[in-house]
């Protein structure tokens, strides 16, 4: 029996010597106490442990109770996350993670890990970044598991699926992949899953990460996957059968698979009635198209084509030009730049500075310019509104990206006026066109198209329209709800 | 012999009505009334007619041989001919698609040098603008028709520009009605021929269908809307411009352009100009396709490599054509293959394709 003794007093001092390793740690705690009726060890990290949870349900019973055996203290103690284990991997990753070990002699080889994690996030707040006036106010946090609840709780089936992960070879962050089985398609499923499932990374500090390493084209400017801070419009279009992906420590939900007018239709559209929800799209079109066409429009027209320009416009023009020195895809570009400087000075300073920067950069240093004759105040105008017009768009990241277009096309309206603006709009079409969101296509439902998720494009027409499911997410069940109700007809006074 | 495309690459049928239509709507829209006009003056727009109907009878031809092959050009030249005689005629048809796609660029940049900037060098234009059509041919076929679609629908606003001239028309021009002889109608017949080619592109693409059968309907469809888009111009180019004036006008539809008004914006034609690099994307970028295409099927190599063999000697070939009259013979030449290709190379093959699947069955 001696070589059985040997491999147990190996095995007795290996857990024995991962206690005394992790001791090292300041926030370790090993306690001892010979005074209850059976005397025990329980050690764990102070840093990672409820202690309320230790204080009120496991000490207190710890100090009472005459169990002697591990598995018998499993069933008594009132908590339900409790594992009689030997496994020093497991021992080593649950005390990692919030569990503490419980033991009856120090050097025993098998212990009792209680789960007792301590849940620290920040208190559900009011969105920031996608605020809406109407509508519900709750927006993600850090804490995964509050977050898995804000979407579970709206949607209260047995259908809604949750697969987790462990991503990250130092941060081991979970990662929740989520989708309602029967509505999300199959294929995106899998897709999802694998892509997520395959990450290969050190450290997940952000939803963000994600986004950038199971992103169909990671060379491109355009993000392939809507980041919401809003739980409601995660629920929203999981009910259409988009999947979202959730991560530890990021109050941003991703989703996908997604088209590129969806990064240009907010939450609130659905709050509003359809007219002024459609209104409100064109509006942010328009804008979006304005602010990246307007100064290369500009530097085209006045370095080539000022016959284009009748003659009462062009006076105007011309002498607000008149003194100043640079030509015009110089100045386009400096007063270009001067806004960008603004902003990203205004997003990196604490937001009390922030507002002063705001005022001093924009009012002083813009009156100024111009009564120095270095730009001319119409240019001005249609700079600070192109930068004005890029923040109507509500994903963050999409208005990021449109900022960034602006100035290739800057540099071929330079280049070849008129012919260079359409050249590069040629770029930005076939860019757009080979684009794909988890393998499908980013531009419908302009191309492929697809008349019946127009109805919820560029327009958002009334729900009762819009009986089905997109066809761009391919879910095998198709009709949202019964539009026969809603078609009934009706005649003059009936 | 049946061509088989992976499921993944196939596209609806009704597209058809997008590639079609965007392939015949090309630079030649800028001034094809002149050329018709010569010859049959205020009666130009029957040729128009006339020509529509006679495409429409290529179109069945070409959807019958097809059909009855499930393949494309090369597998219809290897049942009629045979591998090494159908490979030969399958080369000249490539170096045919080739010339189209370096005539429609080469034009359009004349255009851009007229118009625009008199001192631009071909090559850098021709170069950028390759840049974006490898991009996008490399995207695939499903990238290449996305173009056809948005070089339809984006530049479609351009239609109702051309209802400015009406202020101005006189509709007197149209009278007297049928006073051309049929010996003047046949030959502005010819020429307006011209302007319907690109069509013939389906004995490459065909395989690409979704059930190409069903896509017959949409083609025609397609080519319906071209010959409306033709009949709108030509008339109202008709009343707009004297018998006279429409002689000696080379780009009609552009001058037309110039009485365009706004308060914010004169010289339309700056504009409408600009907008036409994206109506010829299409062209561009389907005839270079097909030729990659089949190049890739005669020689067995990569798409990628044939493509980028084919953009290259387009951008050392383009810049040889510096005078107007270079660029008209490289136009009347490309154009003169192509009407014989589709009113007498297409029938004889249809009559010959038919006997030799007959011959074969038997065999």
């Amino acid at each position: 029996m001696s070589w059985f003794k040997k491999e147990s007093k190996k095995e007795d001092h290996s857990l024995f010597k991962v206690i005394q390793h992790f001791k090292k740690s300041g926030d370790f705690i090993d306690f001892h106490n010979p005074q209850s009726p059976v005397p025990y060890w329980i050690s764990y990290f102070g840093s990672l442990i409820d202690v309320e949870i230790l204080h009120r349900d496991i000490l207190p019973f710890l100090n009472k109770s005459s169990i002697k055996k591990l598995d018998e203290l499993k069933a008594a103690l009132p908590i339900e996350n409790v594992t009689v284990t030997s496994d020093l991997e497991v021992i080593q990753k649950m005390m990692l993670t919030g569990s503490l070990l419980i033991r009856f002699t120090e050097k025993d080889s098998h212990g009792v890990l209680v789960k007792a994690e301590m849940n620290k996030a920040r208190e559900v707040t009011i969105p920031e970044e996608e605020f809406s006036v109407v509508g519900p106010k709750e927006s993600f946090v850090e804490s995964l598991t509050t977050n898995l609840n804000l979407v579970r709780k709206r949607l209260p089936i047995p259908q809604l699926e949750i697969r987790e992960f462990l991503i990250g070879t130092l941060s081991q962050t979970r990662v929740a992949v989520i989708y309602i089985a029967g509505i999300a398609n199959e294929e995106n499923i899998n897709t999802a899953l694998q892509r997520v499932g395959d990450i290969q990374f050190h450290q997940i500090l952000d939803s963000s990460y994600i986004a950038q390493l199971i992103s169909d084209n990671d060379n491109s400017p355009f993000p392939q996957l809507i980041d919401t801070e809003r739980p409601d419009r995660a629920v929203g279009v999981l009910a259409e059968g988009s999947i979202i992906i959730l991560v530890d420590g990021s109050p941003h939900a991703l989703i996908g698979p997604t088209t590129l007018v969806k990064f240009f239709s907010a939450l609130e559209d659905y709050f509003l009635n359809w007219q002024l929800a459609s209104v409100l799209r064109i509006i942010r079109l328009f804008a979006v198209s304005f602010s990246i066409l307007v100064s290369p429009v500009y530097v085209a027209v006045l370095n080539y084509h000022y016959e284009l320009i009748p003659k009462d416009l062009m006076a105007t023009l011309v002498s607000s030009r008149s003194l100043i020195p640079l030509p015009p895809f110089l100045e386009a570009l400096v007063l270009e730049l001067a806004i960008e400087l603004l902003r990203e000075a205004g997003a990196r300073l604490p937001t009390k500075v922030g507002q002063t920067i705001g005022i001093v950069g924009g009012i002083v240093i813009g009156t100024a310019s111009v009564e120095a004759g270095l730009t001319s105040n119409i240019l001005l105008i249609i700079v600070a509104l192109a930068a004005l017009a890029s923040f109507t768009t509500p994903v963050y990241k999409m208005s990021n990206a449109i900022r960034l277009i602006r100035f290739p096309f800057l540099i071929f309206a330079e280049l070849w006026g008129l012919v260079g603006i359409a050249i590069a709009f040629t770029f930005l079409m076939g860019h757009l066109l080979r684009l794909t969101s988890f393998g499908r296509p980013y531009l419908e439902p302009i191309y492929p198209p697809r008349f019946e998720d127009l109805k919820d494009a560029f327009l958002r027409l009334p729900f009762k329209m819009q009986p089905k499911r997109p066809i761009e997410l391919q879910s095998p069940d198709t009709i949202k709800f019964s539009g026969k109700a809603a078609k009934q007809k009706k005649d003059i006074d009936e | 012999m049946k061509v088989s495309v992976k499921e993944q690459f196939l596209i609806s049928p009704y597209l058809a009505f997008f590639v079609v239509h965007s392939m015949q709507i090309g630079v030649g829209v800028l001034g094809f009334q002149r050329y018709v006009a010569i010859y049959t003056e205020q009666d130009s727009w029957i040729t128009v007619l006339v020509g529509g109907a006679a495409v429409h009878l290529v179109i069945w031809m070409m959807y019958k041989m097809l059909n009855k092959e499930q393949g494309d050009i090369l597998s219809i030249h290897e049942t009629t001919f045979g591998k090494w005689i159908g490979g030969i005629f399958t080369f000249f048809f490539m170096i045919y698609l080739m010339a189209m796609g370096i005539t429609v660029l080469r034009t359009f940049i004349e255009v851009l040098q007229v118009w625009m900037f008199p001192l631009m060098k071909t090559w850098t234009f021709t170069l950028v603008y390759l840049i974006a059509v490898y991009y996008i041919i490399a995207g695939g076929f499903r990238s290449v028709v996305g173009v056809c679609f948005l070089g339809v629908v984006v530049p479609f606003y351009l239609i109702f520009t051309f209802l400015a001239p009406l202020e101005f028309a006189n509709l007197r021009n149209l009278l007297p009605v049928f006073d051309h002889s049929i010996k003047e109608i046949a030959l502005s017949f010819k020429t307006m021929t011209l302007s319907y080619l690109g069509f013939e592109l389906l004995l490459v693409y065909y395989p690409f269908f979704k059930k190409p059968e069903t896509s017959q309907k949409w083609f025609h469809y397609g080519h319906l809307f071209t010959v409306f888009l033709y009949l709108y111009l030509m008339l109202i180019t008709l009343v707009y411009y004297t018998p006279d004036h429409l002689k000696r006008t080379i780009w009609a539809t552009l001058a037309m352009w110039k009485i365009i008004r706004f308060p914010f914006v004169e010289r339309f034609e700056y504009i409408g100009i600009a907008s036409w690099a994206v109506v010829i994307l299409p062209n561009v970028c389907l005839a270079f396709w097909a030729a990659s295409r089949m190049a890739k099927r005669l020689f067995n190599v990569t798409q990628k490599k044939a493509l980028i063999v084919v953009l290259v000697i387009t951008v050392i070939v383009n810049p040889l054509f510096k005078e107007r009259t270079e660029i008209d013979l490289l136009n009347s030449i490309v154009s003169q293959v192509g009407l014989y290709f589709i009113y007498g190379y297409i029938p004889l093959l249809f009559f010959l394709h038919y006997l030799m699947s007959k011959v074969r069955k038997k065999v």
